[in-house]
């Protein structure tokens, strides 16, 4: 496979993952611009993995986990929320405000577990798979699902 | 619950994802920018001139006016034995400084003639106290993030080479871009015979295939070309061989190996981008073993190497070849060694 032929496979499906986990569009392209400028410059490196696709998803993580070290994430996010460009809630009003805090949360937790509840519930991978993109143990990723989880209905319970 | 929550809301921001097309654009610039910048770091390679380390190097020490001094004075015992001389030609200025160009000079204990013996960058050495890494990271290491301890890097270097062929090193030099077009330009020029044509990666200008003389400003330009050649470092290191015969040439046409004023006058004008270390021998004595041995046609050898397909990737002694050149090396049959493995010599003419 050629990096041509991976990026025109799976750039969208990169971006997506990527505005998952930075909840920005702008940051979100940032990170899978490094990520890729990388990948194209080490292309045989990465072709030569099992699978290139979970090999980049990986290089992505750990680029969004460390994203203090990179010069592209020191910059200051302005931009209020809620996001103007969602699509407006069609369903009642309250519970769209319930649910934008979710997304809100979200950005509360550390960034590694938000990445597992990304690759968790968005991206729907095995613990066995996240384990590897995260590089720990499936124990690691479990637990790190269930702290999560109960941050987030911390959360809950305070605003009902 | 949450967990259905957290997936409508994330299936709600699939919306935000931006248009895959200006993001693949922006990656391939920033990717050209980028390698820019790497080769920008990287390239170098200057090797610079070495050879006339052989000879006009070990002078380095003479800009100095007590050492001009002690120079043209001249009593001091000739060493006997083979001696060897390592010559480093370094990258550009900047930090992080590499020796791209490491030469191994062996002068023989007849004096014959000198064996111009170049050690690939890429070659994977031990490095004390740094693991396994390329020979031409030693002298960063030595020399320090800001790259500026020139006699460090040469320390750390000679100690690599020394482990790696096992033989002393008597004296060497290292060599800015700056002192080799200082130095060419000096001798007026070096005749540099190249197998295949040469497009510069920096300045574009072509250099044909054939002799040619080369003056300062591109012979710096051609020892610094590794991409588009065959063997690539390989024949960046060939072609440094190739200039330091050259300069040696000129150097003993001059007569600067046998008249001490030529040969101050020529440090004087290399000036500070040269560093050298004699060691235990006195300049006079180095110059002069050396000027016996320049007499005649040197010759250029590669060490044996092979490269590695795994990681990490760079050279590694040719297991066939490279014990048999380097007993050679240590017990001075380098003659007979590269008279029986002619494919190992770099051709001169």
């Amino acid at each position: 496979m050629t990096y041509e032929e991976f990026a025109d496979a799976r750039l969208s499906a990169l971006l997506r993952y990527a505005v998952m986990l930075t909840g920005d569009p702008h940051q979100a392209q940032d990170l899978v611009q490094e990520t890729m400028v990388r990948v194209q410059l080490n292309w045989r490196r990465v072709a030569r993995s099992d699978a290139p696709e979970r090999y980049v998803r990986r290089m992505l993580t750990n680029q969004f986990i460390d994203w203090r070290r990179g010069s592209w994430a020191r910059r200051v996010l302005l931009r209020g929320e809620p996001d103007e460009a969602l699509p407006a809630p069609s369903d009642h009003a309250q519970s769209a405000v319930d649910r934008d805090q979710v997304w809100s949360w979200l950005s509360r937790l550390p960034r590694r577990q938000r990445a597992t509840l990304v690759l968790r519930y968005y991206e729907d991978l095995p613990d066995a798979e996240i384990a590897e993109i995260l590089g720990c143990a499936v124990g690691t990723v479990r637990s790190c699902i269930s702290r999560a989880l109960a941050t987030l209905r911390a959360e809950y319970v305070e605003v009902c | 619950m949450i967990e259905d929550d957290l997936r409508a809301a994330f299936a709600r921001r699939e919306a935000l994802t931006p248009p895959t097309g200006p993001v693949r654009a922006a990656i391939d610039r920033a990717v050209v920018r980028r390698r820019r910048r790497r080769l920008r770091l990287r390239l170098a390679g200057t090797a610079l001139a070495v050879v006339a380390a052989a000879l006009a190097g070990f002078t380095a020490i003479a800009p100095r006016p007590p050492e001009t001094a002690n120079l043209l004075a001249t009593p001091s015992p000739t060493p006997t034995g083979a001696l060897n001389v390592l010559l480093l030609g370094l990258d550009q200025a900047g930090t992080g400084r590499r020796a791209d160009s490491v030469l191994l000079v062996h002068v023989p204990a007849d004096r014959s003639r000198l064996y111009l013996v170049s050690l690939p960058r890429d070659l994977l050495v031990p490095i004390p106290g740094r693991g396994t890494d390329k020979l031409n990271a030693s002298f960063a290491f030595g020399a320090g993030p800001s790259g500026k301890d020139l006699s460090a890097g040469y320390r750390a270097t000679r100690q690599v080479v020394a482990q790696l062929t096992g033989v002393r090193i008597d004296a060497g030099a290292v060599l800015t871009y700056g002192a080799t077009r200082e130095l060419t330009d000096a001798v007026g020029g070096v005749s540099v015979c190249l197998p295949t044509a040469i497009r510069s990666y920096h300045t574009r200008r072509t250099y044909p295939a054939g002799c040619q003389r080369l003056d300062g400003a591109a012979a710096v330009d051609v020892l610094r070309q590794r991409y588009g050649l065959p063997d690539s470092g390989l024949d960046r290191d060939r072609n440094a061989g190739r200039y330091a015969a050259g300069l040696l040439t000129r150097v003993r046409e001059q007569g600067v190996l046998t008249n001490p004023v030529l040969l101050s006058r020529l440090v004087t004008k290399v000036g500070p981008g040269l560093v050298t270390d004699t060691g235990e021998l006195s300049l006079p004595a180095l110059v002069s073993a050396a000027g016996n041995a320049a007499s005649a046609e040197p010759v250029a050898v590669g060490l044996p190497v092979r490269y590695t397909e795994k990681q990490p990737y760079g050279f590694r002694l040719d297991p066939a070849l490279a014990p048999g050149f380097l007993d050679a090396l240590r017990a001075d049959r380098l003659g007979e060694w590269t008279a029986a493995h002619p494919k190992q010599v770099t051709g001169l003419r």
